[in-house]
């Protein structure tokens, strides 16, 4: 009974938004949604032929993808000499690109598992491309740091393989930390994702026509039936696997900041890294969300699963994690005044007054100045300035870690060794190219495995939850 | 002793050198003839039969001759291609290089060579008038590195960066390899045929039209030969060529005493120094012992020692006047002023001073007369205890005026001794043109010129090129081709002294024999065989030649006895010359001084330097030395024009920018580069660069200024300057020097430098000794966990004394050379991606007019606490019993983490495989007991391991335990000043440990706790309170 009387968290009592009211929301789903409607709306971007624009966008990021094989063979075959990395500056561009990497994905754990947790049902119709944004952003970044060692071909000395020369890793440096860290993401990630999705593609089986698409399914569904033991199961298995992935959303990025953090580089040896880390990875992960979702529902048409009321949550997100990210920015600051090192001063006298202070104000100005716009309700609601805030905060959180990296290595103790780092030609095509491989994958997505969770909108349609009249005024229809 | 007993050396077969023609080693055309089937794998076979066909072989030599391989970085097609195809047809070759090279496998295997352990040799480097003796390490008869000679006066046990770097001239793959008429090979024979009947009409006609031009040298067989030459040819002519010489010291003496000496400095002796424009401890004549004696007067170990005052009068910064504890900047042309008013000065402090009272005529105005007066009176009350020095490029008149005021304080003969010169040919430039001239009048038909290269070198007012083509033959003989050979209608290819017999006399008179390490490379002959050929027309072998001259040199004891003694300590004991009593000669002086009127110039001057990388232009296509910094403008790879901010701000020129400089018609472009403590309204300028045809290293290096000055002086006045616009690219090592443009930077390591460089006065050390603890605040380091304790065994560590360290790149170029440190170019040195294991910081403190400079050697600290090895994910850099930061290079994988985390950033990272392409023959100078890194590896100072290594072996086969001095670091040995302490810091007797116990040891970086092993000594400056503003 408690659980009847309990409200449930669904914003479908109101039927539209009235302006002017703050608080209420605009409905989960929209266009008198059935059950049937969802499945012929989401399996018929899959089942039919992708719009023009498809193969435009596929077409641009399979060029960038070949742009990327091309560079790293030649990088492989040079040597990271081809990159402007020098003597003081040891990681360039490769490491920014890893670490930006690394916080967009965590957005989509945080939709999926976090949300998952709290009950927030409006995660349900992003939650799929957001895992799936994880993944492959999660792919992306692995790729950085495996290219960016001078001898990609002894990569394997970074795992604990057991070998005749008993040489084990260093298990005191952070790097090693990091690949425990982002390999174990990386596969609670995939795991997490391809769960949610077999009730999906049990649906796909059943509704292919062709027997190779029956058989692929088919193979992917695991033989799920639609069982009430099935479902038992899914939803515990997806609870634990949730559970699991809760806890990954602040230690990956945890850890990504310790490679900076243990050093004692002024301006990388600070405690505040973590959290400051996380509070980053989460406010660019939204953000690459948010282009993507605009993105997606624009091509496929899905405004009405994708709602206004979704990008407006996100765009609160984005400004609280933006205001978290702004209050490191000061507190690093704070800090380095407050310890009275003398180095640590100059550090961050440099980073916003030195020789990187275009970059440092380019941060600034797109992680902490831009998301102030989200204070207003019209400005969240309009899908034109969210689209392009969230590329500001794209572009900001890059240079965020491009600041923090290479600016503290630019300019560290012995001021001998200070120099100025320049990408070169190779370092640009790599971050291009690795666009490339994302925007790739999540086209092939898209195009091949439903891009939204059909199992889980079923869930927070109206139908799915229903009740006497008595408890509620407003009848589903 | 290192130096082993070589009676077996003259027998080694693999040296004979009675058939030079032959005795061409180690080519690719040798390695491809021998029939590789006998070792060659067999599933090779096809091609190894195709590899034996003589298309297969010319393809392959022409595809790839020892010359073409460029640089890295530049990646071409051709390049790509090549290197495929070279890598498939030599796979089945390599296994058959080793049976043939010549010097590997012994028939007859010499005594005393056991492979694998290097051996040492006594030989001395000529070097003008100068020679250095010096100690080489071969490894199988393999000259690799060159170290001084602990008994040789000339170097005392040091090197410097010239002599460490000669080794890889020997090994230059641009070196003439043959003899060439009209620029076709031929052979020495033909040379021989050629000059046989020219040699009988000679002798017919006395030597009319005949001349010889050499470079100058101090030699007993060069001097004996020339002699005969001139003897036997009566109308020939013989002059020494040197582009820049000690020409004006020699002879401001002969103005001052009427004759020719050869000044011999005692810094050691000298309580206050004054040098008048003399770099003395880096780029004058005898460095080494200038600097070892001067380092002597220096060095404190207590507060209650004392040190010399060094005061430094200067138009632009040199090393010398970075150690100076004052420093007068004015312009190179008020400098002559500067010594008259110094004259007039002492004068009035009741000095007798010899000069006419002319020079009291001498305008002196703008000359700081505070300075001159405190100055004078610090001489005065230092009478015999002073010394007073002039540089090279300053005029004979200047040297004259000096030798008269260490005459009035009473310093000759106490500080600087006067020795008479032997076998010696001096340059002259009097005698150079008036060879041009006759050369300009038809007057000379053959001309010879030996190891010089006037037409690259020449000044604009003695029209050498044109010249020379007047003469029907000219003959040039010399170690490389070059732009003279070029124009010559004989080249005749000459050998490093590492190849030939040959003697030098040092500046104390001191003889040595010069012996041979190796046969000679390509088919050269020694200057002295040269001589002997132009004498007699007829070949001696210069083994013959010099033991024919030291018959009358050795003659107390048994003539074999005794030469294989000297060969054996590289001099001949007892042989320096005693100091000449010497006295102003009054109607000489009065005759050469008395219308000296240096004038005043208006307007921008030049000033001409020799160049701390290729000297004279002679070592530009050395990698070593061009890749080197100047230690004070820290640009490699170019020569600029050095300025002072002030000036160039006048001039409307940028740094970088590319500036036109013009007078008399020539021009020359030369980047500007603005240097703190530079004189106004002047420029400095380098020589030695811009080589048009002298090897892949130096050609289209910087700008040949050659032409801008005039061969009297190294000034040039009223220079007209006219900024182009344009800004050039400059491989500079140091980007901040602690002043300049960004003022937050400036200021910065304005703020640092007293934590980084802990400097202090004499005045100030005494009142607080432990000046040193008070700079930085270092709480007390609490350990989260037991820490290691490193207190048994072997603990190395090392000391740096920043007071007496000059900052001379020696320890640098040494560090290169035994450690097989690569050279990378130019482009990435600008992109900061130098490799030298040991490098040397300048900064700049103080008034950005007047600044104070000092450096610091900076290597691996071997840090207790080692930021790299925590954060190696993959245990590549770890920490060894005995204290050392050990570098894995199998192990790495190259995330460059380490040197990310490093706080002196003395890690170096090979971006690409700079080894790759080296040529073979340059390969050959590499050290057998120092891994050749790969790329994407991260290498760094090893406190030279290898030696601590075979330290270890000697002495356990010895059955002891190591003691000081066992061990001795690179950068150490060849340290002219000892600022270098390598050693066992467990050992309390050590010296190392002492120096570790002083008051001014300070760990750099200390407070964040890295513990590092390697400490400094704090800089100490000797100031005279009363020049204190």
């Amino acid at each position: 009974m408690n659980i009847l009387n309990k409200k449930p968290i669904r914003s479908s009592d109101t039927a539209s938004v009235s302006p002017g009211s703050m608080y209420e929301e605009v409905p989960l789903i929209t266009g008198n949604q059935t059950f049937s409607s969802v499945t012929e709306k989401i399996c018929s971007i899959v089942e039919n032929d992708p719009p023009k624009m498809w193969y435009v966008l596929f077409g641009i990021s399979l060029s960038l993808l070949l742009m990327l094989v091309g560079s790293v063979g030649y990088l492989i075959w040079e040597g990271t000499g081809i990159w402007g990395l020098n003597n003081p500056v040891g990681w360039g561009w490769a490491i920014v690109n890893f670490v930006f990497w690394v916080g967009i994905g965590h957005a989509g754990t945080l939709i999926s598992a976090v949300l998952y947790l709290f009950r927030q049902k409006w995660r349900t119709s992003i939650n799929r491309f957001a895992e799936a944004m994880t993944i492959f952003a999660v792919i992306c970044a692995l790729l950085f740091p495996t290219i960016h060692v001078g001898r990609i071909w002894v990569l394997y000395w970074f795992f604990p393989i057991p070998n005749q020369m008993e040489m084990w890793p260093n298990f005191r440096s952070p790097l090693l930390w990091d690949v425990f860290a982002v390999s174990i993401y990386f596969t609670v990630s995939l795991l997490f994702w391809y769960v949610g999705l077999v009730p999906d593609l049990a649906t796909l089986r059943d509704r292919a026509k062709t027997k190779a698409r029956r058989v692929l399914f088919g193979i992917l569904s695991l033989g799920w039936r639609g069982g009430n033991r099935h479902w038992r199961h899914y939803e515990l298995g997806y609870l634990i696997l949730a559970g699991l992935s809760t806890p990954l959303v602040l230690s990956v990025h945890s850890v990504v900041s310790t490679d900076f953090a243990t050093s004692i580089i002024p301006g990388w040896h600070t405690t505040i890294f973590p959290p400051y880390f996380v509070a980053g990875a989460i406010f660019s992960g939204f953000a690459m969300v948010m282009t993507l979702a605009i993105i997606a529902r624009k091509a496929f048409g899905m405004e009405d699963f994708i709602t206004i009321g979704h990008l407006e949550k996100m765009a609160k997100i984005i400004m609280v994690t933006g205001l978290m990210v702004g209050y490191a920015y000061s507190m690093e600051f704070f800090i380095a005044w407050y310890s009275g090192n003398e180095y640590e001063k100059f550090t961050f006298i440099n980073r916003a007054f030195g020789n990187y202070a275009w970059g440092y104000w380019i941060m600034v100005s797109c992680n902490v100045l831009i998301p102030q716009f989200f204070w207003s309700r019209k400005m969240r609601t309009n899908v034109t300035v969210l689209f392009i805030l969230s590329i500001f905060v794209n572009i900001g959180m890059w240079f965020e870690r491009f600041v923090i990296i290479v600016s503290s290595l630019s300019r560290d103790y012995i001021p001998s060794s200070w120099d100025y780092y320049s990408p070169t030609i190779w370092d640009i095509s790599v971050f291009l190219g690795s666009f490339g491989l994302f925007f790739t994958l999540f086209l092939l997505f898209i195009r091949f495995l439903p891009m939204i969770s059909m199992t889980e909108v079923k869930g927070v349609l109206p139908q799915a939850d229903p009740h006497h009249d008595m408890y509620h005024n407003s009848g589903d229809k | 002793m290192r130096i082993e007993k070589n009676d077996s050396f003259i027998d080694a077969e693999i040296l004979d050198n009675s058939n030079g023609e032959n005795s061409k080693m180690n080519t690719s055309a040798d390695r491809l003839t021998i029939p590789a089937k006998s070792n060659g794998k067999d599933y090779w076979r096809s091609l190894d039969e195709l590899s034996n066909t003589d298309k297969f072989q010319s393809f392959v030599e022409n595809e790839f001759p020892e010359g073409t391989i460029d640089m890295p970085s530049q990646v071409s097609r051709k390049k790509f291609l090549g290197l495929m195809g070279a890598s498939l047809a030599l796979a089945g070759l390599t296994a058959c290089r080793r049976p043939i090279e010549k010097i590997l496998p012994y028939i007859k295997a010499p005594e005393e060579i056991i492979p694998g352990i290097p051996k040492y040799y006594a030989s001395a480097m000529p070097f003008g008038l100068n020679s250095y003796g010096i100690v080489v390490e071969t490894h199988e008869g393999r000259p690799t590195k060159i170290e001084g000679n602990k008994g040789h006066s000339s170097s005392m046990g040091r090197a410097n960066s010239f002599v460490q770097s000669s080794v890889l001239n020997l090994y230059d793959p641009d070196r003439s390899q043959a003899p060439k008429h009209l620029g076709r090979e031929v052979t020495w024979k033909a040379f021989q045929t050629f000059w046989k009947p020219e040699h009988e009409q000679f002798l017919e006609n006395d030597g009319e039209g005949l001349a010889v031009l050499s470079e100058s040298f101090a030699s007993p067989t060069l001097n004996r030969l020339r002699n005969s030459f001139l003897e036997k040819f009566p109308k020939a002519t013989w002059a020494a060529y040197e582009p820049v010489s000690d020409e004006n010291i020699y002879r401001g003496l002969e103005i001052a005493t009427g004759q020719v000496y050869q000044p011999i400095n005692h810094f050691d002796k000298a309580d206050v120094i004054l040098s008048i424009d003399s770099d003395f401890l880096y780029l004058e004549s005898s460095d080494i012992v200038s600097s070892r004696r001067f380092a002597d007067g220096r060095r404190v170990t207590t507060e209650n020692d004392s040190m010399n005052r060094l005061y430094c009068v200067e138009n632009s910064f040199s090393v010398t006047g970075g150690m100076a504890d004052h420093r007068l900047i004015i312009p190179y042309n008020r400098i002559a002023a500067f010594t008259a008013a110094l004259i007039t000065e002492l004068r009035k402090s009741g000095i007798s001073i010899s000069t006419p009272d002319a020079i009291d005529q001498i305008d002196v105005s703008g000359i700081d007369t505070k300075w001159v007066r405190i100055l004078s009176n610090d001489l005065v009350f230092n009478k015999g205890k002073s010394l007073v020095i002039a540089g090279y490029r300053q005029s004979a008149e200047v040297h004259a005026m000096v030798y008269a005021i260490n005459d009035g304080l009473q310093n000759n003969g106490k500080t600087i001794y006067y020795h008479q010169p032997e076998d010696r040919l001096y340059p002259r430039k009097s005698e150079f043109k008036s060879l041009v001239k006759n050369l300009e009048s038809g007057k000379i038909n053959t001309l010879i010129l030996s190891d010089i290269n006037p037409v690259y070198s020449n000044s604009a007012d003695t029209d050498f090129t044109s010249a020379m083509k007047m003469a029907k033959n000219v003959i040039h003989y010399g170690v490389s081709e070059n732009e003279t050979s070029a124009l010559c209608n004989w080249h005749l290819p000459g050998i490093h002294y590492l190849e030939t017999w040959g003697d030098v006399r040092s500046f104390d008179n001191t003889l040595s024999v010069i012996q041979p390490m190796i046969a000679p490379l390509f088919k050269g002959k020694s200057q002295a065989e040269l001589f002997n050929t132009l004498l007699t027309a007829e070949f001696i072998s210069d083994y013959d030649l010099v033991r024919e001259t030291w018959k009358s040199l050795l003659v107390s004891q048994g003539f074999d006895k005794q030469w294989q003694q000297v060969l054996h300590d590289g001099y001949l004991a007892g042989s320096d010359s005693h100091p000449e009593e010497t006295s102003i000669n009054k109607r000489s002086i009065t005759a050469g001084l008395n219308n000296f009127n240096p004038g005043t110039t208006k307007g921008i001057e030049v000033v001409f330097a020799k160049s701390s990388a290729t000297f004279d232009g002679r070592f530009a296509n050395n990698g070593w030395l061009m890749e080197n910094p100047d230690p004070v403008t820290k640009v490699s790879w170019d020569n600029v024009a050095s300025i002072s901010e002030k000036t160039a701000t006048k001039l409307g020129l940028k740094n970088k920018e590319l500036a036109e400089f013009s007078i008399n018609g020539q021009k020359a472009t030369v980047p500007i580069w603005i240097m703190p403590g530079h004189a106004h309204n002047s420029i400095t300028m380098t020589l030695g660069y811009g080589r048009t045809s002298g090897g892949r290293i130096s050609n289209n290096v910087g700008v040949n200024v050659n032409r801008l000055k005039t061969s009297d002086s190294y000034l040039s006045s009223d220079v007209s300057v006219t900024g182009t616009g344009r800004s050039f690219l400059i491989a500079c090592t140091q980007d901040h020097h602690g002043m300049g443009s960004e003022k937050l930077v400036a200021d910065q390591i304005q703020k640092r430098l007293p934590m980084i460089v802990r400097e202090s006065t004499l005045d100030e050390y005494r009142s607080n000794p432990d000046f040193v603890n008070d700079v930085v605040e270092q709480p007390e380091l609490s350990s989260l966990w037991k820490e290691k304790e490193y207190t048994e065994g072997y603990q190395w560590g090392m000391s740096i004394d920043l007071n007496v360290c000059t900052g001379c790149n020696a320890c640098s170029i040494a560090c290169q050379s035994e450690n097989n440190i690569p050279v990378v170019g130019k482009d990435q040195v600008e992109k900061g991606r130098e490799m030298s294991w040991i490098r040397l910081d300048r900064y700049f403190s103080g008034d950005v007019e007047n600044p104070e400079m000092v450096f610091q050697p900076i290597a691996c600290q071997h840090c207790e606490m080692a930021p790299c090895e925590q954060v190696c994910p993959v245990t590549a850099t770890v920490h060894d019993d005995e204290g050392l930061n050990a570098m894995v290079y199998n192990r790495c994988a190259g995330t460059r983490y380490c040197a990310n985390n490093c706080p002196y950033k003395v890690r170096r990272y090979n971006f690409y495989n700079f080894t790759s392409e080296l040529p073979e023959i340059v390969q050959m100078s590499q050290n057998p007991n120092v891994t050749v890194r790969f790329r994407g590896v991260m290498e760094k100072c090893s406190f030279c391991l290898q030696r601590i290594n075979q330290a270890k072996i000697t002495t356990k086969n010895e059955n002891r335990t190591i003691v000081d001095g066992d061990v001795v670091a690179a950068c150490q040995q060849t340290c002219p000043t000892d600022a270098i302490v390598f050693g066992n810091i467990n050992d309390p007797d050590s010296k190392v440990s002492k120096m570790k116990k002083q008051n001014r040891d300070y760990s750099l970086l200390g407070e964040i706790n890295t513990r590092p092993r390697t400490t400094f000594l704090a800089k100490l400056r000797n100031q005279n309170s009363k020049l204190d503003s």
